[in-house]
């Protein structure tokens, strides 16, 4: 594709209530920064039905443009629909760059519309930056679960496309100034959407585990010596209102089901609070807490890795640190 | 009904040391493994057949001549047919171009066992982490796509796909053909059984080479073919210069770091 | 079990080929010819399941497979709690059709990738994991014709230990299975006197590398200690005259043909 303009495209997904998801917002941070690198405008492109508020936080957020494209057609996400109108969208405008929030929808749609534009897209980046020799965003971001970093770069096809993961950057401080909204009447072809949604089966399983959107979790790992040894630790996340994570060493023994998995094969988390209780540390775990705020470890060994990325640890056993330490906080809470 | 399951071999990320003087990984003597969300899609696949006995699955991989052994891997478990992709050509190339010569070898193994009715992708592999093959493949084929698919089941022309959201399991129809990446459901993937993997020890694998493919564009494979490439790598620095409470009764230890965090705002 | 103990036959115990082999065939012979060979000596096989954590194909399917006897006293299958349930009622029926009677019930090493038993698919619900405790209940109620077994590891905390295997004799198991000994054991000398009833063989460790047992002893062995099976056995068998003996990773060539003499 042909370039057209200078300008940094941010995708702002909508949620059902018309609101943006949080990555959307979070993206005009450095969308900001490269947009004025690039010596283009910062750009919103929204697509939905009814979605106002979307367009106001994103002019909020510093937007200098905003592109919406609206109609029945986009009430709800899919591929087909989405793919080709963000194409349509970008093929007419020419960006320079696009960012995309590495959520599930931006995950099904970013390789769908940088395949159909041959364009290069890299996933999942932890950090974005302007590489001075070229002018070209340096796209930072895991591979090998987590194990390595790389640093990719799409060299000569346009627009250069990247997804961003939730929470890597924050929002920008709201400013004055309104953004200038083009509204686009993007026509869907005859018999372009292929899937349906043909229902749903709201949360199923008992006591639905949501580690991802944790802001404390406790974690016990091999030291906490079987199912039992689960009770402190449990107890210490209700007293903090949070949710309990485990190791894989804890899962394959049995100990704790696989939705309370935290690590390469488990979920990744980025909460405010980490305990890792009885966790020596693994690469393959700290791959999948490292985005955490604050890190706590408890472990019987001094030497265990864990300590290496924690904020404050403590060389005891967890079974006396655990039960005292709950007490104390239900004292503070009342 | 045909269905093809694309896999890959990759290093078992698990199992990946950090080497603490060079900091560089240590990939000698790290096993190699079928990526395991290949493997769900294989399970998907092989549900579907449980279902219906005539239903014939294909596996394919792009990769060294070693990456045979995940096919036999997979011929053990519930493949009927299994063809290797691999050529020095198609060295180097990131996702766009290789899911360009995916294309081109399930257009290819089409010729011989017939057009499929949907392709089973693993969400992402574990290695490349990147989740961009599957439907990259779809936009190739032109075919619609459902991602983070955990059980599909056939009805009529359609597949109906239970698919993982945040809010919960959602319920997709998608005409077929189609392309479907796969997740992890609830139950782990069925196992190789020994009269099959015999028999997979005897297959034969027929490998598309860098002939293999007369119209092929050379210009959208191999590094040639690939918009993104890599300026560096590095292993992550994840130190941290932390409180360190030692030597000290569990009691009070856990005082002291209640304190602690109660001064730092962090409860 | 008793007998098993009074005519000194020695429980032997084979790997059945693992799931990533890359010669399934050469293995097959392998095992077909250690089992034969431990049948005709008298003994009595005892198949993995599982073992340390690494998938391999189950007892039963290889038996099976090779289309090998299975005459009740010479045969024992371990079986642990990492499998769906689907998978549980398929081992136990096609053991049960063969005619297997013993089964050493253990909670197992898990794996990642491993499939698992949920208490309510066995009828635990109270239970908050399913142990040997549970699985054992579960077979003594559907399959009450095995006779089954279970494991005691001297080198937990022997309180702890024998407050499980309190649970564990409750729920059906009849003899028990030591981790192994390299020598004289005093949890083990203590269970002999609690139980002096109930039928225990004693694990021996047939290969040189004693290192590898650190993780369940608890202390470091160090590579290079001159570890001598043979010798341990002997001892062994002097220490525990009431005990039978069960020999693991046995070294078929080098091994086999002393083993009967030290026993006797």
């Amino acid at each position: 594709m042909e370039t057209k303009s200078r300008d940094l495209w941010v995708y702002i997904e909508v949620q059902e209530d018309g609101s943006p998801k949080n990555v959307g917002i979070e993206l005009l941070n450095p969308g900001r920064r490269m947009a004025d690198k690039q010596g283009g405008a910062l750009t919103a492109v929204i697509i939905g039905c009814g979605v106002d508020k979307a367009v106001r936080e994103a002019s909020r957020h510093g937007a200098d443009r905003i592109i919406v494209a609206e109609s029945d057609d986009f009430k709800e996400y899919n591929t087909d629909a989405y793919a080709y109108a963000l194409t349509s969208l970008v093929e007419k405008y020419g960006p320079e760059s696009m960012l995309i929030g590495a959520t599930g929808n931006g995950r099904d749609l970013a390789p769908r519309v940088s395949c159909r534009l041959k364009t290069g897209l890299t996933a999942d980046c932890t950090a974005l930056d302007i590489d001075e020799e070229t002018g070209n965003v340096a796209w930072t971001r895991p591979a090998f679960g987590g194990n390595l970093m790389a640093t990719i770069l799409c060299p000569e096809r346009r627009p250069q496309i990247g997804t961003v993961r939730p929470g890597v950057f924050k929002k920008p401080t709201p400013a004055e100034g309104a953004a200038e909204i083009i509204r686009e009447d993007v026509r869907l072809p005859a018999g372009c959407i292929r899937t349906q949604v043909l229902g749903f089966l709201r949360d199923v399983s008992a006591g639905k585990v949501d580690l991802e959107n944790a802001e404390i979790i406790v974690s016990g790992g091999r030291g906490v010596g079987g199912p039992a040894g689960f009770a402190p630790v449990r107890e210490l996340a209700e007293a903090l209102g949070g949710e309990v994570g485990a190791s894989r060493a804890a899962v394959d023994s049995g100990w704790i089901s696989h939705a309370h998995q935290v690590g390469q094969t488990g979920k990744t988390v980025g909460p405010k609070l980490y305990f890792a209780c009885g966790i020596s540390g693994a690469i393959q775990h700290l791959a999948g807490m490292t985005g955490s705020d604050v890190v706590v470890a408890v472990n019987k060994d001094p030497s265990a890795p864990i300590f290496g990325v924690a904020d404050y640890g403590v060389v005891g056993d967890l079974f006396e640190v655990l039960p005292v330490l709950t007490e104390e906080i239900r004292k503070i809470r009342g | 009904m045909n269905i093809l399951v694309c896999v890959k071999q990759v290093p078992d990320t698990t199992e990946i040391k950090i080497d603490p003087v060079k900091n560089t990984l240590i990939r000698d003597g790290v096993p190699s493994i079928l990526n395991p969300f290949d493997g769900y899609a294989l399970e998907a696949a092989a549900r579907i057949k449980d279902e219906d006995p005539s239903t014939r699955i294909i596996v394919l991989t792009m990769g060294p001549p070693q990456a045979e052994k995940v096919l036999r891997e997979c011929l053990s478990i519930a493949a009927d047919a299994a063809y290797l992709v691999s050529g020095r050509t198609f060295g180097g190339s990131d996702t766009l171009a290789t899911s360009y010569i995916l294309y081109n070898a399930i257009k290819k193994v089409e010729e011989r066992e017939g057009p499929f009715d949907a392709i089973f992708c693993g969400k992402q592999a574990i290695d490349g982490d990147t989740a961009q093959v599957g439907p990259e493949i779809a936009e190739h084929l032109g075919y619609p796509q459902v991602t983070y698919a955990l059980e599909a089941f056939r009805k009529d022309n359609m597949l109906e796909v239970h698919r993982e959201t945040d809010e919960g399991v959602q319920i997709v129809g998608v005409k077929t053909p189609c392309v479907m990446t796969f997740t992890k459901p609830a139950w782990e993937p069925r196992y190789p059984t020994i009269s099959r993997k015999r028999a997979a020890h005897r297959a034969e694998i027929p490998v598309l080479g860098d002939d293999a493919f007369p119209d092929i564009d050379t210009a959208m494979i191999g590094l040639k073919g690939s918009p993104t490439r890599v300026k560096k790598t590095f292993v992550p620095q994840r130190k941290k210069d932390g409180l360190m409470l030692r030597g000290e009764s569990g009691e009070a230890a856990a005082r002291k770091l209640c304190a602690l965090l109660r001064d730092a705002g962090v409860i | 079990m008793k007998d098993h103990i009074r005519e000194k036959r020695y429980h032997i115990e084979i790997i059945p080929p693992k799931h990533n082999t890359d010669d399934i065939e050469a293995d097959l012979e392998l095992f077909r010819e250690k089992y034969l060979r431990v049948i005709e000596s008298g003994y009595c096989v005892c198949l993995t399941d599982n073992a340390m954590g690494r998938m391999a194909f189950q007892g039963h399917e290889t038996i099976a497979e090779l289309g090998l006897p299975v005459p009740p006293e010479q045969v024992m299958i371990h079986l642990n709690t990492f499998h769906s349930k689907k998978h549980l009622d398929e081992v136990l029926d096609s053991l049960r059709d063969m005619g297997v009677k013993y089964l050493l019930v253990v909670s197992g090493d898990g794996g990642p990738r491993m499939m698992r038993l949920e208490p309510k698919d066995i009828g635990a619900e109270g239970a908050a994991t399913v142990t040997s405790v549970e699985l054992l209940r579960y077979i003594r109620d559907k399959y009450p014709a095995f006779v089954t077994g279970v494991a005691f590891n001297p080198y937990e905390p022997a309180d702890f230990e024998f407050k499980k295997l309190e649970r564990k004799i409750a729920a059906g198991a009849s003899f028990i299975v030591t981790q192994p000994l390299l020598g004289k054991n005093e949890t083990v000398d203590e269970l002999l006197r609690r139980y002096p009833d109930i039928p225990v063989i004693v694990e021996g460790w047939m290969t040189k590398k004693a290192w590898l047992l650190s993780d369940v002893v608890g202390y470091e062995i160090p590579t290079d200690a001159d570890y001598d099976p043979i010798a341990t056995l002997r001892e062994l068998v002097r220490l525990y005259p009431n005990c039978g003996f069960y020999l693991s990773l046995l070294g078929f060539k080098t091994q086999y043909g002393l083993i009967g003499d030290i026993w006797s």
